[in-house]
């Protein structure tokens, strides 16, 4: 109900409020909203799953749409472009293939330095962790329990040997209660 | 199961629809081996076709270039007159530049050897060689979308 509201469908038992909203909306097909995503762009491929966007990339160069808008400079070279291309300078050839793709393949290839910002963002967020951890050791936690003294520790080893636990493989079998020592 | 079935709906599709049986042929089947000749003349044979359109080319040209192989001069060339018949000259320096990258670490070789080839074509149709357009080396920096 709500989907076909949206979808700008005019319903005949719809109240007074959603007849409202069915006028104000538009009725967008997938067709219309594909569309406007090329912004005006001349649509010449399929590109990648039908969707009119524009990409360089090496695995797929034809993207879907021309890079430009159509303006009349561009629309005269395209004229120009209909006859004989060795008439066509070298700047109209350039002009012409700016026209369809944003960068070459040696432009959208080159190196760049950009490992130097995820080098960086990746040692920052290690600091910061290890910051983090420090002050919440330092800081964030409340002292030892008292049965972590070593006297009292000592004491449960003591018992834990008197009441033989573990006496096969554990700890109990280490000790020799003949000598009264460890084995 | 299922070629038997398929190839009963193929069948059956053909006779309803009079589906010409050069397209029956084109599809290839499980097991056979495509010879790099075979390969070439479709695509060849592809580019070549009277009335194929801009959205046909990009799509050729896109499945060439995704694929693990260098296309063969004749296969560029057909290319290269695609465009000159849909009127689309960026679209043929695209196509060198794509047919150049897909030489890979060979480029020193195989790239030569392209040039050699298709440089009458190149002649013929005014297309210029990348080295011509200067697209050898990166032209202009891309401006930040941020900066725009």
């Amino acid at each position: 109900m709500n989907l076909l509201r949206f979808a700008g469908v005019r319903l005949p038992g719809a109240g007074r409020g959603t007849d409202r909203v069915s006028t104000i909306s538009r009725r967008f097909t997938h067709h219309d909203a594909t569309r406007a995503m090329g912004g005006g762009r001349e649509l010449v491929g399929y590109g990648i799953n039908g969707t009119p966007c524009y990409i360089d990339c090496a695995d797929f160069p034809f993207p879907a749409i021309r890079y430009r808008v159509v303006d009349s400079a561009i629309c005269a070279l395209r004229e120009k472009e209909l006859g004989d291309w060795k008439k066509l300078t070298l700047p109209d050839k350039k002009l012409l293939y700016r026209h369809s793709f944003c960068q070459t393949y040696a432009e959208f290839q080159h190196f760049t330095p950009e490992w130097k910002l995820a080098v960086g963002i990746g040692l920052w967020s290690t600091a910061i962790a290890i910051l983090i951890a420090l002050i919440i050791n330092s800081a964030g936690y409340d002292e030892y329990p008292e049965t972590f003294q070593e006297e009292r520790r000592q004491a449960q080893l003591r018992r834990i040997i008197h009441l033989q636990i573990e006496p096969i493989t554990g700890l109990s079998s280490k000790w020799d209660y003949s000598q009264n020592k460890w084995k | 199961m299922l070629r038997i079935t398929a190839g009963k709906v193929a069948s059956a599709m053909r006779g309803s629809l009079g589906v010409t049986s050069t397209r029956v042929i084109a599809v290839r089947q499980h097991g056979t081996e495509e010879s790099a000749e075979a390969f070439d003349s479709r695509y060849e044979k592809y580019f070549a076709r009277d009335g194929i359109d801009g959205w046909e080319i990009r799509k050729g040209m896109n499945d060439l270039l995704g694929m693990d192989l260098v296309p063969s001069p004749k296969v560029i060339e057909s290319g290269l007159r695609a465009c000159r018949r849909v009127n689309d000259i960026a679209l043929a320096i695209r196509w060198l530049e794509g047919c150049k990258d897909k030489c890979g670490d060979q480029k020193a070789t195989i790239y030569p050897y392209l040039l050699e080839k298709i440089s009458p074509t190149l002649k013929e149709l005014g297309v210029p060689t990348i080295e011509e357009i200067g697209y050898d080396k990166p032209e202009l920096a891309l401006k930040s979308v941020y900066d725009i």
